[in-house]
């Protein structure tokens, strides 16, 4: 169940599950992606991926551990679906993930319609933050770690696909 | 002044914000999306630390810049909508008066506290902020910073002059620029914000 926000309006501040978060627009997302993805010198869509794998695999855990009883794999990638949709991030298929990896699905993404609203079409995917979440829930589900699962998208909405995709495999050591 | 800004955030915190049955959250004429704020320090930091310090640079200046749109065009959506019109414009009265709805309603979003300590109408505001999040991160996970690292602070505090003094929007966006002069990050005891004219006339 996802837990609701609580906002202290003295300091501005809103509490997710004993957490501080906070709203943003699409021009601030896409324009730190944008930014990122232009530095020459790093791999910036593969820290997108590891730092929302990372944070989401201990966010995910918390929520996870706030349950009155332990949950089915099924269970929970259903909650994920339903953290991922009340975060504002799009609509997530993750039923047909298992231990070993898969397919996962979006037919809707807040970094597509984001990205075309901001700056049009572009020739390489934009999810490189869902893979990222994906990567740190399925860590979290099937007591893995942020590093265990690779995500790739290869399918994107803002390359004219009706849905995007994600692959999902275990890499050879995780470590 | 005649700015209720407790009744401002009370109306704003209200606003029925939800995704909608796809996960898309529209308001104000933006795409909206909650994330948690560790993984902006984390994303950012990691970045800062990865690049050289001129890389760094030229980076914080894109990230200014992501947050000069964003604070420039959801504000203006705000502003013209019917909640804004209801209940805060009546208490309207003056330019200045705008500066510090503005500044009142950026207190909703859950980055910290922002409030004016300065406004020289058409040419200078000052903020302050005491409770940003990633300068105490920055300072735990790094120690004392060169320069500040509030952009989110400091880019929202010009774009409130941008959509007050400037040209009407939206031609306006980058009239003033805004520096921070102090941050936690540094080892101050507060983080202040100071946006002027770029070329006063």
């Amino acid at each position: 169940m996802i837990p609701s926000l609580k906002f202290d309006s003295d300091n501005n501040i809103i509490e997710f599950n004993g957490v501080l978060a906070s709203f943003h627009c699409h021009h601030y997302n896409c324009g730190l992606l944008k930014a990122i993805e232009e530095i020459p010198s790093i791999d910036g869509q593969g820290v997108i991926i590891e730092t929302a794998a990372e944070e989401f695999f201990q966010k995910f855990k918390q929520i996870l551990a706030g349950e009155s009883k332990e949950i089915s794999p099924i269970k929970a990638l259903e909650e994920a679906e339903e953290l991922y949709r009340f975060m504002g991030f799009g609509r997530l298929d993750l039923s047909k993930l298992t231990e070993s990896g898969g397919i996962a699905y979006a037919d809707s993404s807040y970094f597509v319609v984001s990205w075309l609203a901001k700056y049009g079409r572009r020739e390489t995917p934009v999810c490189s933050f869902t893979c990222g979440y994906i990567a740190g829930i399925l860590g979290v589900i099937f007591d893995a770690t942020p590093y265990t699962y690779e995500v790739k998208e290869t399918q994107c909405m803002v390359l004219r696909y009706d849905r995007c995709e994600f692959t999902v495999s275990k890499k050879a050591n995780d470590d | 002044m005649t700015i209720d800004s407790k009744k401002i955030i009370e109306l704003g915190s209200s606003l029925p914000l939800a995704s909608n049955e796809k996960g898309i959250m529209a308001a104000f004429g933006v795409y909206v999306a909650m994330n948690y704020n560790e993984f902006y320090f984390k994303l950012v930091s990691k970045i800062i630390n990865m690049v050289g310090d001129k890389e760094a640079v030229s980076v914080e200046q894109k990230l200014y810049d992501a947050v000069l749109a964003c604070g420039y065009h959801t504000f203006h959506g705000a502003r013209t909508s019917m909640h804004w019109r209801d209940f805060i414009l009546p208490m309207i009265k003056t330019p200045e008066d705008e500066v510090h709805a503005l500044v009142a309603f950026t207190n909703v979003f859950g980055i910290g506290y922002i409030e004016v300590e300065e406004l020289i109408p058409g040419k200078k505001l000052v903020t302050t902020v005491r409770n940003a999040y990633d300068p105490g991160r920055y300072l735990e996970e790094y120690g004392p910073q060169p320069r500040g690292r509030c952009y989110m602070f400091n880019a929202c505090t010009a774009s409130y002059m941008d959509l007050v003094y400037a040209p009407k929007y939206p031609d306006g966006m980058g009239t003033f620029v805004s520096k921070e002069v102090t941050c936690r990050s540094m080892g101050d005891s507060i983080c202040k914000f100071v946006a002027e004219l770029v070329h006063p006339r």
